[in-house]
């Protein structure tokens, strides 16, 4: 681009700078004040609230008021009885459910964009996003009822292959897997709502080029599909790295039982049953931060490598 | 293109909505903040009653209040309209910032809506009752009187008084009763189990033969129990059968504590229970529990007591009444089980869960807002619905639709309007029921619904022992305990690590077994996890109620 | 590699795509199906799962419940009217300020989009959070829906994405030569070529805005402003006191309980019919070639 333009003179050049760049930045500063005021205020306003997590909550003195504890609560947290299976358990989730849930949606993006017939194509994706409406108080009840090993299709058909004492409900191994292949089923058809999008804006054109040269299906996927893929597919990695210690309450609350705990107590319903006593608003605050903190420092570490080796990163 | 226009089209349509909605909005806020109200009562000043706000935390059946009769009437009598915001759901998420935001009306109902711990921790949001009862409220001053203990659990540590109790007096001594189906020991010609051999010997009859007599040996199930949770024992649970060791376990022991002649214990981890749990392993390893009983939930557990149609399913269980067990066809297939002894020449006294208590009285039904305009105003409403008349209004509904007035003085329960539904589910649409702040006094004559009869009745075979349990010695008032936030804070932290080790464990032993190998360790876990902390503790608040006693 | 070959594997090919398309279908379709059915059966032949195929113990007792609920009718109204104005507003925000980040002469995009990424991990907490929306007069007031979250930064860096991969630089270059500035570019170049993204973030942030519940939980009092969801859950979770038994302290009714669960059902049916109306209008901005049409143009 510079050659070309210095090619033209470079006093054109230098009048462009100057002038240009103010009027052409100060336009860019006013498409993106709105969102930067509408965060600012919103999000960073609030931020004092994180000192909670170090203090002690004081209703009368308002938020900043109450005394000083420092690391009083995280530590209180890192010494607790069930740490270490909080933190086994939490991040065993989490990573199985990253480690499969985020391919899947890229296999099915592909798989459908295979369909030259537009009406298969529509019924098929229009089917496999419905899941995603179902709220989780449903997913996990229809869990049940499937699943159980006297009454249930899927239950029944376990028995049949052969595994006469495995109840899919109770088994501590099986958790993971239920969990996991679970939220695949109710997400994996939204998610690749993306990819599909992405998939769209490749030029036809290449696909005939490809064509005339004699690529194979599997060659197209690879050099042309896949790669028009690649910046979206990383930027979403980044962001999953973010959810590392980010094992959802509600879901992994309605699927514990009393067989299943040793594998499905995690931070996040911890922190629930220990605030439904009292009101352990600084402890809750603490526990929450150092997630986050950690979550983040996962996202940091894994956007830096993203930039050095592809270029491709959130900042 | 076309998306743009539609889009201009669809805001300038939703500006329209936007300014209606918005206007109407704000008529409807009018009552939800102490301030507003005043503003907006202009007008109803004039009518002469004072306009207050309240948040009633209700049963979802519930139907909406202004349609409950004596609900208006109590306003009117005390002079008052109150604006209620009706809470059916996700109260525990609202309640943070509700009082984080010290934004709350001026009357708040419901069962442990607010608690000892948001006292403490919200101090100066709630008004202390303590004078204005003397002053206005004359029906709650009688209550304290005549039963002292509903002024213990409304006494904070500080002496204040910031919520005002329940007193249902009906209710049964125990939560959890257990049966047999007597038409199976019939048809297979066995008698009532008296001991655990007997029950086992039962059972194991139950899974053999073709009890039900449909013509398949094997769809019955011997003995089923309710869920058990993450965080506790609850009712309907085998944990009654620690009555047979001699334990009597108070208010169900949700999380294993007791009382043994006037020391704290905790079941979890004595020598009976193992005793128990071994019993149930040896159950279930001869399949005489349903295989699933850990992972049904309550729904399941109780589409098997149901059976389809006329034939039963389920042999031995535990449930609150028969009807509500087995629905409307399976009941008179059932009989009442007195308690059971361990073995035939056991000769431990026999006891049971007393659960009277935590059946009848609860603390903390009614708050008051310390910003309420019209603290006399509020106290008078208040005074309303702890007058035995209304209060039993308040537990099962309104006196025409729901309760007959015999113009003797003395009142009868009405069965359900509508024939298909159960009394339960009527009391529930019909009124604020368990939920509401009450005080039905012992003077009071009012004769109860069938639902209510048939539990007390059912309750007869469990009379003797429950009679026989000493209150004093071998119970933990639970219900009348005030702690300090510190302890309560202590406390819940290690139950919780408690609960956590128990729970799981119990299941294990029960479905595999192992207990044999594995208890030394576990007792050892348990202390780890603060259970000696808490038995001091709480050993100490109990020494401390009795010697105020 | 001749064509007679090609041909061949070209229909094995077909086949296993139609059979693995099929198999799709049915896992995802069965139990779809499954909500339809449980939503008007007997909710405890239900869970002792004898409805497989065929609805039984068939009563509208669910629907009944749901919709004899007055408030269900401003319910959608309220949530379509907060959808459509909210999302309005979210893309208005949002997709001008993705293209600033991905103009890589803009000088602070680095620093600013680091401190957009803070905010999804880091905040100050609920309660500090409401104090400043009573402090500035949002609660309990329609625009608590709009304007507080109306800029989603995981979607912002989606539409950044899609801004820095799919318009060439030569595009840029050449508006610019003939003196257009960046409003102009982004109006007239830029806006009409990003339709699938428009439609694949309005589609986010739309469903997002329906399926809200939390914001009305905690910011909305009165009953004329509670959005569907609202409504939704609380017959959900108000009817699942059945599933705990002896909630407060006595028998939870036998009759109702034969039903309880259809309410669970009927509920998703209620809330996703219209985003299942909608959906399909979006979609065609998904097909391949809209964009690229555009620029030959």
């Amino acid at each position: 681009m510079e050659p070309r333009i210095k090619a033209m003179g470079i006093a054109v050049t230098e009048k462009k700078t100057a002038a240009r760049i103010l009027i052409r930045d100060y336009q860019l500063w006013i498409m993106i004040l709105p969102a930067i005021i509408v965060i600012v205020l919103f999000n960073y306003v609030p931020m004092y609230g994180i000192q909670l997590a170090f203090r002690d909550y004081d209703f009368s003195k308002g938020i900043t008021g109450g005394a000083w504890h420092g690391l009083f609560y995280f530590k209180q947290f890192i010494n607790s009885f069930q740490f270490a299976d909080l933190m086994r358990n939490t991040i065993s989730i989490s990573v199985a459910t990253i480690l499969l849930s985020f391919p899947a949606p890229i296999i099915l993006a592909l798989i459908l964009n295979q369909l030259r017939k537009k009406r298969v194509k529509e019924m098929m994706q229009t089917i496999v996003y419905l899941p995603h409406f179902i709220s989780i108080v449903v997913i996990v009840g229809m869990l049940n009822v499937l699943l159980s090993p006297s009454s249930g299709i899927i239950g029944y058909l376990v028995k049949s292959l052969g595994f006469a004492d495995l109840n899919l409900l109770a088994s501590t191994h099986a958790f993971i897997p239920v969990y996991v292949l679970s939220d695949i089923w109710q997400h994996c058809g939204w998610n690749s709502i993306i990819y599909l999008a992405a998939l769209s804006t490749v030029d036809p054109q290449l696909y005939d080029a490809v064509k005339i040269d004699g690529a194979s299906r599997w060659q197209t996927v690879r050099y042309i599909e896949f790669p028009a893929l690649i910046p979206t597919i990383v930027i979403l990695f980044i962001l999953s790295m973010g959810s590392v210690l980010g094992t959802g309450f509600e879901k992994v609350f309605l699927m514990q039982n009393t067989l299943n705990l040793p594998v499905s107590e995690v931070i996040a319903t911890y922190v629930y049953k220990i605030g439904i006593v009292s009101n352990q608003f600084s402890y809750s605050a603490a526990i929450g931060l150092f997630n986050t903190v950690i979550n983040f420092i996962f996202l940091f570490a894994m956007n830096y490598i993203s930039r050095k080796s592809s270029n491709i990163s959130l900042w | 293109m076309r998306k743009r226009s539609v889009l201009i089209l669809a805001v300038g349509l939703a500006t329209i909505l936007a300014g209606c909605s918005g206007s109407s909005g704000s008529t409807g806020n009018n009552g939800n903040s102490p301030d507003s109200s005043a503003a907006d009562n202009g007008g109803g000043k004039g009518g002469g009653k004072v306009q207050l706000t309240g948040i009633i935390v209700k049963n979802g059946l519930t139907k909406p209040l202004k349609e409950m009769e004596w609900l208006q009437k109590a306003e009117d009598d005390a002079g008052v309209e109150i604006k209620w915001q009706e809470i059916s759901s996700d109260w525990s998420q609202k309640k943070g910032t509700l009082l984080a935001s010290g934004d709350i009306p001026d009357l708040i109902v419901g069962q442990g809506a607010i608690s000892d711990a948001d006292y403490a921790q919200f101090s100066g949001l709630f008004q202390d009752m303590t004078d204005l009862i003397q002053q206005y409220a004359p029906n709650v001053q009688t209550m304290f009187d005549e039963k002292p203990v509903t002024r213990t659990i409304s006494t904070q540590p500080d002496g204040k008084i910031y919520g005002l109790p329940k007193y249902q007096r009906y209710w049964p001594g125990t939560g959890t009763r257990q049966y047999i189906n007597q038409q199976w020991l019939n048809k297979l010609g066995l008698q009532m189990p008296t001991n655990w051999d007997e029950l086992y010997n039962v059972l194991e009859a139950f899974k053999k033969e073709d009890a039900n007599g449909n013509g398949d040996p094997n769809d019955e199930i011997p003995m089923d129990f309710a869920p058990v949770g993450t965080g506790g024992f609850g009712f309907f649970q085998p944990t009654v059968l620690l009555g047979s060791t001699g334990i009597t376990m108070s208010d169900d022991s949700f999380q294993g504590y007791f009382v043994e002649n006037g020391v704290v214990k905790n079941f979890v981890t004595d020598e009976r229970y193992k005793q128990m749990v071994e019993f149930l392993h040896k159950c279930y390893e001869a399949g005489l529990i349903n295989p699933e009983v850990f992972t049904q939930d309550y729904t399941k557990f109780q589409a098997n007591g149901r059976g389809s149609g006329d034939t039963a399913k389920v042999g031995f269980t535990f449930g609150w009444g028969s009807s509500d067990r087995f629905g409307n066809v399976l009941p008179q297939q059932y009989a009442s089980v007195p308690p059971l002894k361990v073995s035939a020449d056991s000769d431990v006294q026999l006891s049971w869960s007393y659960d009277y208590n935590f059946m009848n009285y609860a603390g903390n039904m009614i708050e008051m807002s310390a910003k309420a305009k019209d603290k006399a105003a509020a106290m008078r409403f208040i005074n309303e619905l702890y007058n035995p008349t209304v209060s039993m209004q308040v537990l099962f509904g309104s006196i025409g639709p729901n309760i007959k007035d015999n113009g003797d003085g003395t009142y009868s329960v009405l069965p359900p309007q509508d024939p298909k539904m159960d009394p339960g589910t009527w009391k529930w649409t019909s009124t604020w029921g368990d939920a509401g702040p009450m005080y039905l006094a012992d003077s009071l004559n009012l004769s109860l619904p069938q639902d209510m009869a048939e539990v007390l009745e059912e309750e007869q075979p469990l009379r003797s022992v429950l009679d026989q349990i000493d209150e004093d010695k071998d119970y933990y008032p639970g219900p009348f305990m005030k702690y300090s936030s510190t302890d309560i804070n202590t406390l819940s932290l290690n139950d919780k690590n408690l609960m956590s080790i128990a729970m799981p464990k119990f299941a294990e032993w029960v479905t595999k077994g192992g207990i044999e190998n594995g208890w030394d360790a576990y007792v050892k876990n348990c202390e780890k996890a603060g259970l000696p902390q808490n038995l001091t503790i709480m050993q100490q608040y109990y020494d401390h109620y009795k010697t105020s006693k | 590699m001749g064509h007679a070959e090609s041909r061949g594997s070209e229909i094995w090919f077909r086949a296993l795509l139609y059979a693995v398309c099929f198999i799709i279908f049915l896992i995802i379709a069965y139990p779809l199906y499954f909500i339809v059915i449980a939503s008007i059966s007997d909710s405890t032949l239900v869970s002792a799962g004898k409805v497989i195929l065929i609805p039984k113990g068939i009563s509208s007792f669910g629907y009944g419940e749901i919709f004899k609920d007055t408030r269900i009718w401003t319910g959608y109204g309220n949530t379509i009217v907060y959808t459509v104005l909210g999302t309005f507003v979210n893309l208005l925000f949002t997709i001008p300020a993705a293209y600033v980040l991905s103009r890589p002469e803009f000088k602070a995009r680095r620093i600013i989009m680091l401190l957009f990424v803070i905010t999804m991990f880091f905040n100050g907490g609920l309660i500090p959070t409401f104090l400043l929306m009573k402090g500035l007069h949002l609660t309990n007031t329609m625009w608590v829906f709009i304007l507080p979250f109306s800029v989603n930064v995981y979607n912002l860096i989606i539409a950044r994405t899609f801004f820095e991969t799919s318009l060439p630089k030569e595009l840029y270059e050449a508006a610019e030569m003939d003196g257009c500035s960046h409003f102009k570019y982004f109006a007239y170049v830029v806006f009409p070529l990003s339709k699938a993204l428009i439609s694949v973030i309005g589609l986010y942030y739309l469903v997002a805005h329906w399926n809200d519940f939390f914001t009305a939980l905690i910011y909305i009092r009165s009953n004329e402003l509670q959005p569907l969801q609202i409504i939704l859950r609380d017959i959900l979770l108000s009817n699942q006191v059945f599933a705990n038994g002896v909630g407060q302290g006595g028998d939870v009714g036998g009759y109702a309980q034969r039903y309880a669960d259809q309410i669970k059902y009927g509920v998703i049916i209620v809330s996703t019919l219209p985003i299942l109306i909608v959906y399909p209008f979006i979609q065609k901005y998904f097909e391949k070639g809209v964009m690229i049409g555009s620029v030959k143009g």
